[in-house]
């Protein structure tokens, strides 16, 4: 089984090229040579732009997607599910409901330190709960469970939120924060975000093996010598981290860690431990190429980044759907 | 023979009830020993029990070591598991799944070894699946199924098999071939524990029969002393009736009783 990079290679490429146009697209449309010259030199009005408001939305962009795609593939092979996505925990969520407590009655500004602080510690708050309701050794479906029932307290946790705040206008900022956004990101948002998701990355990374084991199922992964209890709260804990600090910092930015597995999985052999690169590949891919769109928009107000992504992920995700289908048709069940 | 893993008194409770209850015995390298009794008799809990997947009294020892001692790769080395079923969640190779009997051997810096895909082309070709090597394990037949399933655990190279009716969903001829190969690979020094439903395919093939009824092992022997027409009827509540096949006595369930 030789293993080929092709795949890894020409979705690096692409990344770099997306990071390319991220850095000339905006509202003030810089030539490549412009934005180079930018980059390199830090000087004049280009070297502010390129600098110090696209080179930190790009790097995000990047992040934030592959942390998605990523957390996508192994929850995905955690539950031997392609239907699995970061948000079935209630991480995103409880993330979510934290940032939405900070903008209401916090004080802060929607930019401020104060959001993504907030929502990493509800992300992690929830994982906490999560933890101890379902018990260190709970099974699958007990886990699932908590997660759902966890999930739907933060979205009604936010609900509340947006009800009781104080006045329509920041109801609407928080609304608006919650459909998911890079636009004024720093490089301070970069570096509060950063060591959660790389923590969440070789967490993740670190539970390749036990992922493909899995392919067999539970009884089989543990003879094989895996330890399931201790890889199920590993992942759980690792989702949180990084997908906590992705919906800090961007808001909620859906369909990426669905989609992105599915667009590679096929290229890998379904190997669900092959597949973690890759996806996070796709997923940066797909954000940075989110974020690239919604400033192309002809109006002056940005379309939010989770809208783009959605309205992008949810046709390819049904092609797919559509693609499998037809081959399933007439397969044993 | 050599003791390779051994059980004293092993109870298992799940849920408040005692599915085994003070199970003892013992599994020789270079013999094929048969696990038979009724449905709900405690056969997957014991074999499961045997592989370290659930937490017993600590009773079992693999080598004279307490199991339960043993970090989880070691004890994946020394047993190998197939449980019933069949499962494969994803669409991989027939040959990506049987690499998957390698992991407990596998190197986390490094590749596959040519130990590696040595047992791998062994396993495929001896449960006669190497041609389908290439083939979506999902798209397969049930017994095509079953046969992947048994090599991706020939494939560990483990000293003790530990396996859940292999021969369920086998057409006959696939049946004798994955007894015929138990058998063989017996021989070459495995110790292995099998379950199955098929009296018959049990006396023609074991060394010795073990047979467990509500949690509890009632009886152990050669197959034509363990199998006999009363203990068949008291444990599986079946008439039944031997039959001399070329010197073998093998029991014919007639009637349910």
């Amino acid at each position: 089984m030789k293993r080929h990079y092709r795949l890894e290679l020409a979705l690096a490429g692409l990344i770099v090229v997306l990071a390319a146009l991220s850095l000339m697209v905006g509202p003030a449309g810089l030539s490549p040579h412009a934005a180079l010259a930018g980059l390199i030199s830090g000087d004049g009005p280009e070297g502010i732009i390129v600098r110090d408001i696209r080179v930190p939305r790009t790097l995000l962009a990047a992040l934030i997607g592959a942390t998605l795609g990523l957390s996508g593939a192994a929850l995905q092979g955690l539950l031997r599910n392609p239907l699995a996505e970061p948000a079935l925990f209630g991480a995103p969520q409880a993330a979510a409901a934290g940032a939405a407590l900070v903008i209401a009655f916090g004080f802060a500004p929607v930019t401020s330190f104060a959001v993504p602080i907030a929502g990493i510690a509800g992300a992690l708050s929830s994982i906490a709960l999560l933890v101890v309701v379902a018990g260190r050794h709970a099974s699958l479906t007990v886990t699932l469970l908590a997660g759902l029932a966890l999930a739907s307290f933060a979205g009604a946790a936010t609900a509340l939120i947006l009800n009781l705040a104080p006045n329509p206008f920041i109801a609407l900022e928080i609304a608006f924060w919650l459909l998911g956004s890079l636009e004024d990101r720093s490089a301070d948002h970069l570096l509060i975000a950063m060591p959660f998701m790389a923590a969440s990355w070789i967490v993740l990374a670190g539970n390749a093996r036990a992922f493909r084991a899995l392919t067999l199922g539970e009884d089989a992964a543990a003879s094989l010598g895996v330890d399931i209890a201790r890889t199920r709260i590993l992942v759980v804990v690792g989702v949180a981290l990084g997908v906590g600090a992705a919906v800090a910092v961007a808001g909620a930015v859906g369909f990426v860690g669905l989609v992105a597995p599915h667009l590679v999985r096929r290229a890998v052999g379904s190997d669900p431990a092959r597949v973690l690169l890759p996806a996070a590949f796709a997923g940066a891919a797909l954000v940075l190429a989110a974020d690239i769109a919604v400033r192309l928009g002809p109006s002056a107000v940005e379309i939010k980044l989770g809208v783009v992504t959605a309205l992008i992920g949810v046709p390819v995700f049904l092609s797919i759907i559509f693609r499998e289908r037809r081959m399933l048709e007439g397969a044993p069940t | 023979m050599s003791e390779l893993l051994s059980a004293r008194d092993v109870t298992v409770r799940l849920g408040g009830a005692t599915v085994v209850e003070r199970a003892s015995l013992a599994l020789h390298g270079g013999e094929l020993a048969v696990l038979v009794g009724p449905n709900g008799a405690g056969k997957t809990t014991l074999l499961r029990a045997l592989a370290g997947l659930i937490a017993t009294n600590a009773a079992v020892q693999l080598r004279g070591t307490a199991l339960a001692a043993r970090w989880p790769r070691e004890r994946a080395r020394n047993i190998a598991y197939l449980p019933q079923g069949h499962t494969f969640h994803w669409p991989m190779s027939v040959a990506a799944i049987v690499m998957l009997g390698r992991e407990p051997h596998a190197d986390p810096f490094s590749g596959t070894s040519a130990d590696d895909r040595a047992a791998v082309e062994r396993a495929l070709i001896i449960t006669e699946t190497l041609a389908l090597a290439d083939r979506d394990v999902t798209k397969l037949s049930g017994g095509e199924r079953a046969r992947v399933a048994l090599a991706r655990a020939l494939a560990t190279q483990a000293p003790v098999l530990l396996a859940d009716e292999p021969t369920a969903s086998l057409d006959p001829r696939h049946q004798l071939v994955v007894m015929e190969l138990l058998r063989q690979v017996a021989r070459s020094g495995t110790a292995i524990l099998a379950t199955m439903h098929d009296l018959t395919l049990a006396a023609r093939f074991a060394d010795r029969v073990i047979i467990m009824q509500e949690g509890r092992l009632v009886g152990e022997g050669p197959p034509s002393e363990a199998l006999n027409p009363e203990r068949l009827a008291a444990v599986f509540g079946v008439d039944s009736q031997l039959v001399d096949l070329g010197g073998a006595r093998i029991p014919v369930p007639l009637r349910p009783r």
